[in-house]
């Protein structure tokens, strides 16, 4: 499944990266403490990529991809500095409205931890959905809401669009929330902690809908986790985060084979055992 | 990330009570709104305690000169029996605080106990005790101080209680809910391995973050209580003894065509001293919610 | 769903009969002489009294008394007025829909100034914003009502002499129609208008808290996320799932309009409900005193099933529990 030929040599060096980050700062001003979110750190992602973070809670992994996309919640910021690139674009400079263009259409997605909190109580699934699909005159609003659901693996779409978040199970819902963040065609999906807050059995099914659509839309993930198990199957690459910097970053295979870091290889020791030649259909 | 742990000694009881008032009084004063608010109850104090200094004529003294506008004998002007307005209203501060923060500790008192009665009890006597909690709130409020007052006069005392009567379910739905917090936290503290540290673990942590929207909620009561006593002073039902704001708008309404002074600085002072108030409360609230510190969405 | 508020609604009777009981039970607690204080300020001849003993059972049990004034309660009857020479509840019927016009009014404008206020309050990225609004919202609420009620008078009626001092209308009235409205307009203005500070600042208060509390959601990021502008994201996110506070709002209005009625009312002769608890108090005409504070809580315990019921059809998430 790891698309790199030889893990030692970074896959297509010539091919332009679609996400650059060098030397990224983010440090939060709490009560009157400075905290070092994140403290420096660098990561590339290729298209098609697909590519994990992990860390325990607290190590500044959730605070890169908040600040990256600029989601970050309403926090003092005593320090946000870096160069942020999105396929050649400067995110950190980059105006608002830009922004929201990125988002809206053919820029980059995120999916987060608790698919409850982050879809709105009061409204229709089907709505939800359709406020963020990128129009491109071909399909109508209602035909593309349908087929994401397809896409995601909710078939039932008639049905389904006419319910509210809290009349579905936490699988469904966080395959809504996939649907979501495909329907504006991102080029980059953010993946917070997208299984954490499910059951076993259907974490599975999350991340096999994961990995399909990655696969037939050659979009780059990045799965955020403390997990390594999740990343062992679907990231070709990884980065292991601790108190806000990149400790060290591999090819999977390479990362779970030769741990440098005493402390990634505690990561492997906790993550959940999947069988390591185990396929996703 | 690291946070640092701090490091638990054995102390007499004074030293946690003098490091709580400590950290509140720095809370405070670090918010425009809650030094404002500090100030402007200070000063009320100050001028509630030393009237008799400060007033230049004796409230019920009856001057010639009867409904004089401001001037520089009179600062306030005088009512309509020749009174000076500026020391009734030195002296009304009295009454006026008096009754305010008599009957948020009143509330206090008899909320916080049923507060901790619902909690402790829990069960059936919980929903009942809340659901009583939940109507008296919802009744207006005056009308039940009203009729109280009405029927059973209007002396100090009975003014206290009847307001307090109207504040009460603040203060229980309040302690119920620290009283709930207090209960789940001693039960993690119990898990732990026991030692010394618990006890200091409520002074240190507990009992701070526990007292501080109490305090709030004080503030908040007094200040309801103000309005109220001005309002029943306003009818008229006010203790006849002691001079009050809403009383001497009681007596200006007759006047209003004559004599605005008279309904201006009664009124002037209950507003500052309600500000005063809720400002400090807002000041203490400030800091406990710093989402605000960059407003709405980014 | 129906049955939560079939619970609430059998949980208020016994509620109700509480609250009769233990009014009625302040009424026979008063100090001095129960006849007179049932008749109030009104001479009672000896041959009255024992009419007066017979009709109350005031010799007879303290159970017979209370279940007798029951009965007459749920029958209607809340007493007689000597002072007015009328039922009391003839009285109430009079009054009452003046106080709820007033509030009705004072609402109207109230509303939407509060919810203006208290959403561009709360929303708003300017702090400096947030502050003036705030700031002013608290200042106006300080205010004591019925001293705004006073100044209004003094310097829009006498002063300016652009409105009526008070009352609710002239004593001879011939305007018809349009002229008739404009002249009941300019009664209602002045308390409308010092109810309408009030409460309106209450209504933005309690929306500012209620928009902070919606933009700190995860759905708020997810609307960002989808790449929806400011204003798209308050419009169709925020609105809608702040507003449900307003509910509770309106229906808990009912008692606050009676709260303030009492104090405004009294600044301008206003002949609604709280004059005439006011006149009842002045006049020791108990009677009536305890069946307007009976009437009242009777009204917010009705008002208060239906805001149940309005909470239950508008939030979803409620309404399709079983």
């Amino acid at each position: 499944m790891n698309t790199s030929q030889d893990s030692d040599i970074p896959a297509s060096s010539s091919q332009p990266l679609l996400l650059d980050v060098k030397d990224l700062h983010v440090h939060l001003r709490i009560g009157n403490q400075i905290v070092r979110a994140v403290d420096g750190i660098s990561l590339e992602v290729r298209h098609g990529e697909c590519v994990g973070i992990v860390g325990e809670s607290g190590s500044g992994k959730s605070t890169t991809a908040r600040a990256i996309t600029k989601l970050m919640p309403n926090v003092s910021l005593a320090r946000f500095s870096g160069d942020l690139r999105f396929d050649g674009l400067d995110l950190l400079a980059m105006a608002d409205r830009d922004l929201r263009r990125l988002r809206k259409d053919s820029g980059f997605s995120m999916i987060f931890q608790d698919p409850l909190g982050y879809l709105n109580p009061t409204q229709r699934i089907g709505k939800q959905i359709g406020e963020a699909v990128s129009r491109d005159g071909g399909l109508s609003r209602e035909q593309s809401v349908w087929s994401l659901l397809d896409e995601v693996g909710l078939p039932d779409a008639r049905n389904l669009v006419r319910r509210y978040p809290h009349e579905l199970s936490g699988g469904m819902r966080q395959r809504v929330m996939i649907a979501i963040a495909l329907a504006s065609r991102p080029k980059l999906l953010f993946a917070d902690e997208p299984t954490t807050a499910l059951d076993a059995t259907v974490q599975l099914q999350v991340l096999q809908t994961l990995y399909r659509v990655q696969r037939e839309r050659n979009m780059a993930v990045v799965i955020i986790t403390h997990d390594l198990g999740v990343v062992a199957e679907l990231c070709d690459r990884v980065y292991v985060m601790h108190s806000g910097k990149v400790i060290e970053t591999a090819a999977t295979q390479d990362l779970f084979a030769r741990p440098r870091h005493a402390y990634s290889a505690r990561l492997i020791d906790l993550s959940t055992h999947l069988n390591p030649t185990e396929r996703y259909a | 990330m690291v946070k640092e742990q701090n490091t638990t000694h054995p102390a007499p009881c004074i030293i946690p009570f003098l490091s709580i008032l400590h950290t509140g009084m720095t809370r405070i004063l670090a918010t425009r709104h809650g030094t404002l608010g500090v100030v402007i109850l200070i000063g009320l104090a100050c001028l509630a305690v030393a009237a008799p200094l400060l007033a230049p004529y004796h409230p019920f003294e009856q001057t010639p000169l009867s409904l004089a506008p401001p001037s520089a004998r009179y600062p306030f002007g005088t009512d309509n029996i020749g009174r000076d307005i500026f020391s009734l209203i030195l002296y009304g501060s009295r009454s006026s605080l008096l009754v305010g923060f008599g009957a948020a500790t009143a509330a206090l008192f008899v909320g916080g106990a049923i507060g901790i009665m619902a909690g402790y009890f829990r069960g059936p006597t919980e929903a009942v005790l809340m659901r009583v909690i939940e109507v008296f709130q919802t009744l207006p409020v005056i009308m039940l101080v009203l009729c109280a007052v009405a029927l059973f006069g209007s002396s100090f005392w009975l003014l206290i209680a009847a307001v307090a009567l109207a504040i009460w379910p603040m203060e229980a739905r309040l302690i119920y809910g620290q009283f709930i917090k207090l209960r789940e936290r001693e039960f993690v503290a119990a898990a732990r391995v026991a030692d010394l540290s618990t006890t200091h673990i409520i002074f240190r942590e507990i009992l701070p973050n526990a007292i501080q929207p109490v305090i709030v909620q004080v503030a908040l009561d007094a200040s309801a209580a103000i309005l109220i006593e001005a309002g029943l002073g306003f009818l008229g039902l006010s203790d006849p003894s002691m001079v009050s704001w809403g009383q001497l708008l009681f007596v200006a309404q007759d006047y209003m065509d004559s004599a605005w002074w008279m309904s201006l600085f009664p009124g002037i002072a209950i507003c500052i001293t309600v500000i005063g108030l809720n400002m400090f409360a807002d000041g203490l609230n400030e800091i406990v919610d710093p989402r605000r510190e960059i407003g709405g969405l980014q | 769903m129906l049955r939560l508020v079939a619970h609430r609604a059998l949980l208020s009777v016994p509620l109700l009969l509480v609250i009769i009981i233990v009014l009625f039970s302040m009424l026979r607690l008063i100090p001095g002489d129960p006849v007179q204080a049932l008749v109030g300020d009104f001479p009672v001849p000896p041959a009255f009294r024992l009419a007066i003993e017979k009709k109350y059972h005031l010799n007879d049990g303290f159970l017979l008394q209370v279940s007798s004034y029951l009965l007459d309660a749920l029958r209607g009857d809340f007493g007689y007025s000597y002072q007015s020479q009328r039922p009391v509840l003839d009285l109430i019927v009079e009054r009452a829909p003046r106080t709820i016009l007033l509030a009705s009014v004072g609402f109207a404008f109230a509303i939407p100034l509060g919810l203006v206020l208290g959403i561009v309050s709360g929303a708003t990225r300017s702090a400096r914003t947030d502050k003036v609004i705030t700031t002013a919202a608290l200042v106006a609420y300080a205010v004591p009502t019925f001293w705004l009620g006073q100044l209004l008078v003094m310097f829009f009626a006498l002063r300016l002499g652009w409105l009526p001092t008070q009352g609710i209308g002239p004593l001879v009235s011939r305007a018809h129609g349009m002229s008739w409205l404009l002249e009941k307009a300019r009664y209602i203005a002045l308390p409308a208008a010092a109810f309408a500070v009030h409460e309106g600042m209450r209504v933005a208060r309690i929306m500012r808290a209620s928009v902070i509390d919606t933009l700190s959601q995860g759905y708020i990021v997810t609307a960002r996320a989808k790449g929806l502008s400011r204003s798209e994201i308050i419009r169709r996110h925020v609105l809608r799932n702040s507003s449900l506070p307003l509910v509770t709002i309106a229906g808990y209005a009912f008692g606050s309009a009676l709260s303030g009625a009492v104090l405004l009312e009294t600044v301008f002769s206003w002949p609604g409900l709280g004059l005439l608890l006011v006149e009842s108090i002045r006049f020791r005409d108990n009677m009536t005193v305890i069946g307007v504070v009976i009437f009242s809580a009777l009204a917010v315990i009705v008002m208060n099933l239906v805001v149940d019921i309005l909470y239950a059809v508008l939030d979803p998430r409620i309404r399709t529990q079983r």
